[in-house]
């Protein structure tokens, strides 16, 4: 017995003993509130506070398309589509004190243990499904490289391609802007000038042959098919303007990018000029976050309006999901400090059964009372949506890792 | 007084304070610790040392070493005294003190100017700093927070005496001097630093260059010093080297007897060519010349030959070129540079700019790269880390004992050292017994605690969950949470107590010190062993033992060759160069590679050495080399996120600016914060992570994950490192080049030699000059004019104004801007210029490039 399976056998009757729901979305939309989103503040309206000494929320609370459950007034354009979503208002995990920490926290689902280093879901996405088809990645994303994206244990191949501004394209894929498709159709003769001969003087090297054969088909991936997909001028007007600022534009290249056959496009949310602090709504980032939320509120709406309008809604899932959320406290500063015992986060399409509020928090939004959710039950619930078994094992090294840990998926939501 | 100063002077003779290099310039500088409050600013009694600069500027100071050549902290705050006498010509003059934090200026005695105190800072809100401003005669602008203090000083033509005090670091404070200065001129007139006549003006080149002068200065006398301060030390090493040589002296490994028609360059292909000889397969062809030269230079230099060293290698004579050059390059000063990031990988180095993360260490890169440089014997390398001693955050081997969030640090270092120099894979054994190795948590858990000094907690993250209801689990566990772990060896079999000898070094900690013992003993032959498999592997491709650092079940594919390898490492006084001259000398390594490395050769009796594994350049030597082929610095901004220094190096350490690869850091934008990417960083880093090196070194690596991958040739061919590297701005060799007269061809000629280190080929040539000679005859541009301007980042943006919309919209601007790459020189016409780029691109775009040869 190989030692892989070894452990494989001696783990598997954990698998067994829990029920999986199997859902059918193909790709996942992670839009991403780093800083940490209010959640009295967006998804989970509490009684008003005064911005100072009473606790509460921000902003007054409007009806939404779930019968009884509100959200906060700068969210109306979604309120009445959130019958195609469902606020998880019951997330709760134990890192409030760093952005750093808890990050990493949400985008891995685990601790991190000091002996190997968890992958990020759109790592194990990748790894789980791959690209929908061999021209495009399997894993896009929109805002700065780090380790809370990274692939881990699962090493590179299920890294992503990754791109900070709409306006400066994915690194490494777009042609320099000085160069035309005159100077890029010369290059490339040169180039295979150039590569004939080496292989010429290695017929039979197998490693320059790979490499000659990994240079072919990166041309490949830097060609028309996939680059077009970043040209949002192929979208009317009308759309565009429809989602928004650049985190819209940003919504609007997710789904061009899952309709070209990615799998997890995660997209960040972290502007901060609009109000100064981005989510991080410590003092005076208080005063403008309606801002913020207003870009969110259009972004998303458009988006789950598009992708309805191209039949894509009920395969893909869009999260809206943040490190932590914020208490209805004000501090000296009129802002909000960190809370992590009790904050939201969204699942939206993915054939989920939408138009749902999961959990509860007290009257003002300090603690979770109704239905707790964990971050590995959180991640548990993505990956059934996309049909990945979230107690799975993967492999670092010999050691076998679960997907999640010890995740249980939000039953509620599967039919 | 005075008998302080003869007690003072009597010390300088019998240790000399001073080095050589700065001790015979006019300004007296001393530096005064351990300040008593009140008195920080007027420092009495004997200075912790004494040197002299050449004028008031003082960007760098010399660092404190311990007897064993390690980084020492000074106590912070700690002084600067400078004082300097000179005449004061007659009419009206302005004197300048410039400060980050508080300074005195005193002339004659009497104190004339002085600057505020440094606060911390701890906000990320602040606005950010207006931009510098720049006076009518064009001084250096004030930096923030810097202050400037300004005199009127009537001259008189008589002589004066200054002297400044300054106070340096502090709680809460980077522990350096930022643009520390005085200086003065007539009014209106532009201001030299306070020194002799001609010393450097306060303008940005005078500064900057000031700056540079005073880098290489005091690395030098650095160096100088701390060899001056070990020498002791390293005589007791050598004396156990020699103590060494005795114990193998009558031990010697019988090399085999010449196999007939089988190449030999040295006792490597003797053990080679019995096994070659059985198996009846032949040997690879030996690498021609510039093939040889290119895999040899980016072995031990880490850099591709430059056009230059590709004609002195053909001019010497052909039978002993090779020889020669192999001598050149092992001493050359890049060898140092090409074992650091080794090192990194293997012993996980992983400094955050940015606060703590899991498993940051301090950076001991420096210490890695002081070590090479001053051939320090690899027994006392290991020794040092081991004792873990120094500055955390200079980077001495302290540094090594860092892991912040690491619920038990000691024994994620137990792991690494295993793992290093033992061939122990006792990861495992970090949370329960190993399954699959000989190794209880008990064995892991005593080494830390070697480590640790004293007994060792098991903590409740270190172990498998038990709770009620769970899963029986799969492994055996023989500890519990909470127990003690006393200091103890686990692994008689690699050696023993009583066979370790006495180590030459002192030591902190008595149990690291005979955990270290332990490691390095003499008799140890799996230390000895591992390393030197480590080294070959690096050079060949493939190990004697497979995998080189899990042991467990090791079985060589050549132990004659690797026992007498070991044994010639430990008699060479553990120089790897030694080895490494051995291992280029072999005909095995100078022979072409392998074509495939076919299933056979991964088991140790079908390894054969034929020739060595075809590899890649390691993402440091691609960019490394990217940089040299097209003659440009490598450009990058400081990796600091607190140009202030108004935070202390626990929380935000200042990795400086880098000019190598391995200098690299994480940029550690968990947060997402375009205020906080480092665009010009960003662009070498995207390069550099395609290409398997790791900006956040969480646990340690020996072979990386570099396969080949679309995105390594993409971000190559189109990403902004790869556009700042081939245009053709004037700081570009390529540019200077296509500048002479020379013919087409030969321009094809010269750059295929200084890319590919090889002539092109005559189809390749044909190409390339048909491509260029129709725009080549009007390629230059009559008058123009010719000036770099160097990539910038505004320093003005920093963790403390990360939040405001100002920050963000200044990086999200440079951003796009580094798009664009450098500015085109205006010295050749667009017409040609795009096409020499096209030719550029292209080599350096071709599969040859990242391959060795």
């Amino acid at each position: 017995m190989k030692r892989r399976d070894f452990l494989a056998a001696s783990t598997a009757t954990l698998a067994t003993a829990a029920h999986v729901p199997k859902g059918k979305a193909d790709a996942c939309i992670f839009l991403w509130l780093g800083g940490g989103a209010a959640h009295m503040d967006t998804f989970d309206p509490k009684p008003l506070g005064d911005g100072k000494k009473v606790a509460g929320s921000y902003y007054k609370a409007i009806n939404t398309a779930i019968k009884g459950e509100q959200v906060c007034e700068h969210l109306h354009r979604t309120a009445p589509l959130m019958d195609r979503a469902i606020a998880v208002r019951s997330i709760m995990h134990d890192i409030s004190g760093e952005h750093a920490a808890a990050a990493n926290l949400v985008h891995t689902g685990r601790k991190p243990s000091g002996t190997i280093i968890y992958p990020a879901i759109g790592s194990i996405v990748s790894n789980q499904l791959g690209a929908k088809t061999a021209e495009v990645p399997p894993y896009v994303v929109m805002g700065y490289p780090s380790i809370i994206r990274d692939p881990g244990f699962l090493g590179a191949r299920y890294g992503y391609i990754y791109l900070t501004q709409i306006e400066t394209g994915p690194a490494g894929l777009l042609r320099p802007p000085d160069v035309d498709l005159n100077r890029e159709d010369r290059r490339e003769t040169l180039l295979a000038k150039i590569r004939e001969e080496y292989t010429k003087r290695h017929p039979k090297d197998q490693t320059v042959l790979q490499q000659e054969a990994i240079t072919t088909s990166a041309y490949k991936l830097a060609g028309p098919k996939f680059l077009n997909v970043f040209d949002l001028a192929r979208e009317s007007s009308t759309l565009r303007e429809s989602y928004g600022g650049e985190f819209g534009q940003r919504c609007l290249l997710a789904r061009r990018l899952v309709q070209s056959g990615v799998r997890f496009v995660e997209v960040s949310h972290n502007l901060n000029f609009l109000n100064g602090s981005g989510w991080d709504t410590h003092n005076d980032g208080q005063v403008k976050q309606h801002l913020l939320i207003e870009e969110l509120d259009k972004a998303f709406s458009s988006l789950l309006i598009d992708l309805e309008k191209n039949k894509m809604l009920d395969t893909t899932l869009v999260v809206i999901a943040t490190e932590f959320g914020r208490p209805p406290d004000f501090d000296a500063g009129g802002g909000r400090g960190h809370q992590s015992a009790g904050f939201s986060m969204v699942l939206a399409g993915g054939g989920l059964k939408t138009g749902q509020v999961i959990g509860r928090t007290d009257e003002v939004g300090r603690k979770v009372v109704d239905r707790p959710v964990s971050i590995p039950d959180f991640h548990a619930t993505i990956h059934c949506a996309l049909g990945i078994d979230p107690h799975k094992n993967l492999y670092a090294g010999d050691r076998p890792v679960p997907i999640t840990d010890r995740g249980t998926p939000i039953a509620e939501l599967f039919a | 007084m005075l008998h302080k100063l003869v007690t003072l002077l009597t010390l300088a003779a019998a240790s000399p304070l001073s080095a050589g290099l700065l001790d015979k310039s006019p300004v007296r500088v001393e530096i005064f610790e351990n300040l008593p409050p009140g008195t920080e600013l007027s420092p009495t009694g004997a200075p912790a040392y004494q040197y002299t600069e050449s004028a008031f500027g003082f960007p760098r100071l010399p660092l404190k070493y311990s007897a064993e050549a390690l980084p020492q902290d000074r106590s912070v705050p700690f002084a600067l005294r400078a004082s300097f006498e000179r005449v004061i010509p007659a009419g009206p003059h302005r004197f300048r003190l410039r400060a980050r934090g508080a300074a005195r200026l005193l002339i004659d005695g009497v104190e004339v100017a002085k600057t505020n105190k440094q606060k911390p800072n701890t906000t990320g809100d602040d606005p950010v700093p207006e931009p510098p401003v720049r006076d009518e005669t064009g001084h250096r602008p004030l930096t923030h927070p810097h202050q400037d203090v300004f005199l009127n000083f009537p001259g008189d033509g008589k002589p004066h005496t200054f002297a400044l005090i300054a106070l340096i670091g502090g709680k809460g404070l980077m522990p350096t001097p930022g643009e520390l200065a005085v200086s003065f001129g007539k009014p209106g007139e532009l201001e030299h630093l306070l020194g002799p006549d001609n010393s450097p003006r306060l303008t940005d080149l005078g500064w900057e260059t000031h700056v540079a002068q005073q880098e290489t200065l005091h690395r030098q006398a650095d160096r100088e010093r701390r060899l001056e301060a070990s020498r002791e030390v390293s005589a007791r090493w050598n004396t156990r080297h020699d103590e060494a040589r005795a114990f193998y002296k009558d031990r010697h490994v019988p090399i085999p007897a010449a196999t007939p028609n089988l190449p030999a360059n040295n006792a490597i292909d003797h053990f080679l060519n019995t096994k070659l000889k059985a198996a009846a397969l032949a040997p690879r062809p030996l690498t021609d010349d510039l093939e040889f030269l290119r895999r040899l230079s980016l072995d031990s230099t880490g850099l591709i030959p430059t056009a230059d060293e590709i004609r002195a290698f053909q001019s010497l004579p052909a039978a002993t070129r090779r020889a020669k050059t192999i001598d050149r390059l092992l001493n050359h000063p890049d060898w140092a540079d090409n074992w650091v990031s080794y090192w990194q990988d293997v012993l996980a180095e992983n400094p955050g700019i940015l606060k703590p993360d899991l498993n940051n260490t301090g950076p001991f890169r420096y210490w890695i790269h002081q070590s090479f440089s001053d051939g320090i014997p690899f027994d006392r390398f290991v020794t040092e880390l081991v004792q873990m001693e120094g500055s955390v955050h200079l980077g001495a081997p302290a540094a090594f004992s860092q892991a912040t969030l690491n619920d038990a640090p000691m024994a994620a270092k137990a792991e690494i050292l295993g793992l290093a120099f033992l061939g122990t894979k006792l990861g495992c054994a970090r949370c329960h017994d190993a399954p699959f190795h000989p190794y209880k948590q008990q064995d892991l858990f005593s080494m830390a605690a070697m480590l640790n000094g004293k007994a060792l907690k098991l903590p409740v993250a270190s172990t498998v969950p038990l709770g009620e209801g769970s899963r029986k689990p799969a492994v055996s566990i023989s500890l519990k949470a909470g127990e003690a772990i006393n200091p103890g060896w686990a692994f008689n079999d690699l050696i023993r107590h009583d066979e370790t000898g006495s180590l030459p070094t002192e030591g902190k900690v008595e149990s690291r010190r005979t955990l270290a013992g332990l490691i390095v003993s003499p008799k140890n032959e799996r230390f000895a062993q591992v390393v030197v498999n480590r080294v070959w592997k690096r050079y060949f491709g493939i190990g004697i033992v497979e995998p080189v650092d899990d042991w467990a079940f090791a079985k060589p594919s050549h132990p004659e060759l690797m026992q007498f390898l070991a044994r010639e490492f430990v008699t060479s006084g553990y120089d790897l160069k030694h080895l490494a001259r051995l291992i280029f000398s072999s005909h095995a390594y100078q022979r072409r590679p392998l074509e495939s490395l076919a299933a056979t050769q991964l088991s140790p009796q079908n390894r054969l050495f034929a020739g060595p594994v075809r590899r890649k350049l390691s993402a440091e030597q691609l960019v490394d080399s990217l940089h040299r082929a097209v003659g440009k610095a490598f450009e990058c901004e400081d990796l600091n996120l607190n140009p202030a220094g108004d935070r202390p190096p626990a929380q935000f350490l200042n990795m400086g600016k880098p000019s190598r690869s391995w200098q690299m850091t994480a940029l550690s934008n968990e947060r997402d914060r375009p205020a906080l990417a480092l665009p010009i960083a960003q662009a070498l880093i995207d390069v550099l992570t395609n290409y398997g090196w790791r900006q956040s070194r969480q646990n340690p690596s020996t072979t990386r994950d570099d396969g080949a991958s679309p995105m390594q040739t993409l971000i190559l061919a189109n990403g902004v490192l790869g556009t700042r590297i081939l245009r053709l701005s004037d700081d570009s060799a390529f540019t200077d080049l296509a500048l002479l007269d020379l013919p087409v061809e030969k321009l094809v000629e010269e750059a295929f030699l200084r890319i590919l280190s090889r002539p092109p080929t005559a189809t390749e040539i044909t190409a390339m000059a048909n491509l260029l000679r129709p725009a080549y005859a009007t390629r230059k541009v009559a008058g123009a004019q010719t000036g770099y301007a160097a990539l910038k980042s505004d320093n003005r943006v920093s963790w403390s104004n990360h939040l405001s919309a100002e920050a963000t919209l200044i990086r999200m601007d440079e951003e796009k801007k580094m798009r664009l790459g450098a500015e085109p020189t205006k010295r050749l016409k667009t017409e040609f210029r795009v096409l020499f780029e096209d030719a550029l691109w292209a080599m350096l775009n071709s599969p040859e490039f990242v391959l060795l040869p």
